[in-house]
C-alpha cells in the first residue's frame, strides 16, 4: 500500500514535466508553421477590400495590404518578435513580458490571453464551451457502455449463433460508418421531411431554452435538450460502438475458456454466478482501463460530430481556432487537454489497481 | 496399497461405473472421437489410476464424468455414467450442479490458472461451501481455515485474504485440494494434479491427497496421470488409455508385473529402473500418438505396435477378461488367453520383466 501511494505521487510529479514538454513542442510548431496570425490578418484585410472595391482588389494581391505599424502591433501581441523559447516562457508566465511593463503574466498566473477571433478572454471562451462537450461526452460514453457491454456479453454467450452473426453485421456497419456520417444520414432522414421530420437539424438547445428555464418550465427544457441531443448521441455511440462491443465480447470469450471458469463450474456454482461473478469481472479489466483515456475524450469532444450537428462545444471551438490560427485559444485548449489526459492516465492506473489485485505499482 | 488382489469385484461396491462413454468434438467440420467407448468402474474408497499419453482421452473422460465438456465444440454422444447407481447423463442441469463440488469434485492440472486471479483464496474457498450447504459466512470461514490448516498452509486465517498470485504453485494446488475436499465428496477426480509442480512438491501433494482422503471421510480418488511411478505409489487399480479407449485394466501390482497389452508393456519398458543395473538405455514406444482425427481403423495402437498382425489393422479388438480383475484389449491376448503372450522374439522389452 505504501508503495502504491508513492507511485502515484511520483506519477503526479511527472505531470508538470510532461506538460512543459508537450506545450513547448506545440508552441514551437505553431510559431514555425506558415499561415500565422499576420497572414491571417492580411487575408481578412484583403477579403474586406475585395468586398468593398470589387474586382479592383485583385491587383493588390501579393502586396502588403496591412500597414507596417499594424504588423508590428500584431507581432508584439503574439510575441512573434521574441525567440520561440522566450515567447514560450512568457506564455507560461516564467519570463517577464517587457511589452507589458515587465510583468509575469502567463498561464501559471491564470492569464491565457485574449482570443484573436472572439476578442474575449481565452479562459472564459473555453470554460463556456466546456459544459456542452462534457454533457455530450459523458452521456455519449455512458450510452456506449449501456449499449456495448450487454451486447458484447450476449454475443460472447451466444458465440456463433444467429444472434451473434446478425449483430456482427451491425458491428461491421458501425465500424465502417464514422459517427459524423451517421449523424448526417440521420439528419437527412429524420431531420427533414425525407422520411420523417422528427429531429432538429443540429444545435444544442432551442433558442428560447434559457427563457423557458428561467420560467421554470423544466420538463419542457429536458425534452428539448433530449430532442436536440438524440442524433449527435447516436453519432457518439457509433464512434465507439464496434470497438467496445468486440473488446467486450472477445474479452469475455477469452475468460469463459479460462481454467478458473472450469474450476468454478466444477465447484457446482450456477452458470449465472460463474459468468457474471467470475468471468465478467476479469473481462471488464481491459474495458475499465479505457476509462482514463476516455476522460480526455470527454473534454475534447468530437469536432466532426460537433461540426455536422452544429453543436458549439470544445471540438468545434478547437477546429475553428485551428482554421483561423487563433493561437491563444489553441494553446488554451491544449493546456486543458494535456492536463486532463495526464490525470486520466493516472486514473486508469488507479482503476486497474483497484479491480485487479495482481496489479501493484512500486 | 494393492492389498485387494484376491477380492472379487462383487465384494466391493462400485461408486462410479462408466459404460460405453463416447465424447466427441467437432474439429473444423470433422468429428474427433476423443473418448470412444470407455468402460471402467471405481470402487468405493479406492484410489483408481487412469494412465495414458497426452491425447489419449483421459482428461476428456474425467470432464465427461463431471459433465464439464465445453459444448460447443464437444458433446457426450452416448454411454452411461453411473454414480451410486444414478446415471449422471440423465440428470437435469441443476441436479448435476448439486453433484459437482458436493459429491464429485475435481482438481486440475494447472494450479497457476485454475484459480480466479481477482478473488481472494478465502472467497473462492467459501463460495462453494455456502453454495452447497446452508452455512453462515462465519461458519464457512471457519471451515475454510480448517481446510487450509489441513492441507498444511501455515497461518491459514491470515492467508484467506490472499490472492492466488500471492501463493506459490504448490500452495495453490494445496488450496485447490482444500477447496475440492471441503465438502467431503465421495469421489475426487485429480487431473494430473502434480504435473505442473516441482518434483519435490509432487510427492508432498500426492501424500496430502491420500492422507486427507482418510481424514475427511474415505472418498475415492480417480487419479489421472501419465506418470506410471505416481500410479505405482498411490493407486490400487489402474486403467491404461490409448486412442480414446481403455486398453488394459488391472490391479496395480498385476499390471506392473504381468502387463498384457503391448502398449502397457511399452510404457513400462520406458520407465527408468534403477534396480536393473544392466539396462543401458531406456526403451521408447516408436512413433507418436496420431492426431485425434487420424486414429486408424482396427486396433488404435497398431501403427506403433511392435507385434501387430494383419487382423489388427482391420478389426478393433474387444476388451476381454484375461483373469479376474484384469481386462485387456488386444487380439494377441484374446487369441492366446492362457498362457498369456510372452514377448515374441526380437521384441526388446523383455528386459524389464
Amino acid at each position: 500500500m505504501h508503495g502504491m501511494i508513492s507511485y502515484f505521487i511520483r506519477r503526479l510529479l511527472l505531470i508538470p514535466i510532461t506538460f512543459v514538454c508537450i506545450t513547448f513542442m506545440v508552441y514551437g510548431i505553431m510559431r514555425l508553421s506558415p499561415g500565422g496570425p499576420i497572414e491571417q490578418a492580411r487575408t481578412q484585410m484583403l477579403m474586406a477590400q475585395m468586398q468593398e472595391g470589387g474586382g479592383g482588389a485583385f491587383s493588390q494581391i501579393g502586396e502588403l495590404a496591412l500597414p507596417q505599424d499594424a504588423i508590428d502591433q500584431l507581432k508584439i501581441y503574439y510575441k512573434l518578435h521574441r525567440s520561440i523559447p522566450v515567447g514560450y516562457m512568457i506564455w507560461l508566465g516564467v519570463w517577464p513580458d517587457d511589452d507589458r511593463g515587465g510583468i509575469f503574466s502567463g498561464i501559471i498566473q491564470g492569464d491565457f490571453g485574449i482570443s484573436y477571433r472572439y476578442s474575449d478572454s481565452v479562459l472564459s471562451t473555453i470554460v463556456s464551451k466546456f459544459p456542452i462537450s462534457v454533457t455530450f461526452g459523458l452521456i455519449g460514453y455512458l450510452a456506449t457502455w449501456i449499449v456495448c457491454i450487454p451486447l458484447g456479453v450476449q454475443k460472447a454467450l451466444l458465440h456463433r449463433t444467429w444472434f451473434d452473426m446478425t449483430t456482427s453485421l451491425a458491428v461491421f456497419l458501425g465500424y465502417s460508418i464514422p459517427g459524423f456520417v451517421a449523424c448526417l444520414a440521420l439528419m437527412l432522414m429524420f431531420g427533414t421531411s425525407l422520411v420523417w421530420d422528427l429531429f432538429p437539424l443540429g444545435g444544442f438547445r432551442s433558442e428560447n431554452w434559457n427563457d423557458m428555464w428561467a420560467a421554470g418550465n423544466i420538463w419542457w427544457c429536458i425534452k428539448d435538450q433530449a430532442w436536440h441531443m438524440f442524433i449527435p448521441l447516436v453519432g457518439y455511440v457509433m464512434s465507439g460502438f464496434a470497438t467496445m462491443t468486440i473488446l467486450m465480447k472477445n474479452s469475455l470469450l477469452d475468460n469463459l475458456g479460462a481454467d478458473y471458469v472450469r474450476t468454478a463450474f466444477a465447484k457446482g456454482l450456477s452458470e449465472r454466478r460463474v459468468i457474471f461473478l467470475h468471468a465478467l469481472r476479469n473481462s471488464m479489466i481491459p474495458i475499465c482501463v479505457g476509462i482514463g483515456g476516455a476522460i480526455g475524450l470527454l473534454f475534447a469532444g468530437s469536432f466532426l460530430i460537433e461540426k455536422t450537428c452544429n453543436i458549439p462545444g470544445m471540438g468545434l471551438l478547437g477546429f475553428n481556432s485551428l482554421i483561423e490560427r487563433d493561437y491563444p485559444v489553441l494553446m488554451g485548449i491544449l493546456v486543458f487537454g494535456v492536463l486532463i489526459r495526464l490525470t486520466g492516465n493516472i486514473l486508469s492506473d488507479l482503476i486497474l489497481a483497484f479491480i485487479d489485485p495482481r496489479v501493484r505499482f512500486k | 496399497m494393492a492389498t485387494t488382489a484376491t477380492t472379487a469385484d462383487g465384494a466391493r461396491k462400485k461408486l462410479l461405473e462408466v459404460k460405453g462413454l463416447r465424447t466427441y468434438f467437432d474439429v473444423e467440420g470433422q468429428t474427433a472421437k476423443a473418448v470412444d467407448g470407455v468402460d471402467f468402474f471405481i470402487h468405493e474408497n479406492e484410489v483408481f489410476g487412469l494412465v495414458g499419453e497426452s491425447g489419449s482421452g483421459k482428461s476428456v473422460t474425467a470432464l465427461s464424468v463431471m459433465r464439464l465438456i465445453p459444448d460447443p465444440p464437444g458433446w457426450i454422444d452416448g454411454g452411461e455414467v453411473l454414480f451410486r447407481g444414478k446415471n449422471l447423463l440423465d440428470l437435469t442441469y441443476d441436479e448435476m450442479r448439486k453433484i459437482r463440488g458436493n459429491d464429485i469434485s475435481m482438481i486440475f492440472q494447472e494450479p497457476m490458472t485454475a484459480l480466479n486471479p481477482v478473488y481472494s483464496i478465502g472467497f473462492q474457498l467459501t463460495e462453494a461451501l455456502q453454495h452447497h450447504q446452508v452455512m453462515s459466512r462465519q461458519d464457512a470461514r471457519e471451515r475454510a481455515v480448517e481446510m487450509l490448516d489441513l492441507v498444511g498452509i501455515p497461518d491459514a486465517s491470515r492467508r484467506l485474504g490472499n490472492y492466488p498470485h500471492e501463493f506459490s504453485g504448490g500452495m495453490r494446488q494445496r488450496a485447490m485440494i482444500a477447496m475440492a475436499l471441503s465438502l467431503t465428496p465421495h469421489l475426487l477426480i485429480a487431473d494430473e494434479p502434480t504435473t505442473a509442480l516441482d518434483v519435490t512438491i509432487q510427492a508432498q501433494i500426492l501424500e496430502l491427497m491420500l492422507d486427507l482422503r482418510q481424514q475427511t471421510g474415505d472418498s475415492s480418488i480417480m487419479l489421472i496421470t501419465h506418470d506410471l511411478a505416481v500410479v505405482a505409489e498411490t493407486c490400487e487399480r489402474v486403467a491404461v488409455m490409448y486412442g480414446g479407449k481403455i486398453q488394459e485394466v488391472a490391479e496395480v501390482k498385476r499390471l506392473f508385473t504381468n502387463p498384457e497389452h503391448p502398449y502397457t508393456r511399452g510404457l513400462l519398458a520406458s520407465l527408468p529402473r534403477p534396480d536393473r543395473v544392466k539396462q543401458k538405455r531406456l526403451q521408447t514406444i516408436p512413433g507418436i500418438v496420431p492426431s485425434i482425427l487420424d486414429f486408424p481403423k482396427g486396433c488404435k495402437f497398431w501403427t506403433r505396435c511392435p507385434v501387430k498382425e494383419d487382423v489388427c489393422e482391420q478389426v478393433e479388438p474387444e476388451l476381454v477378461k484375461v483373469e479376474e480383475g484384469h481386462w485387456c484389449r488386444c487380439h494377441l491376448v484374446s487369441a492366446a488367453e492362457t498362457p498369456p503372450v510372452e514377448a515374441p522374439a526380437g521384441e526388446p522389452e523383455g528386459g524389464t520383466e
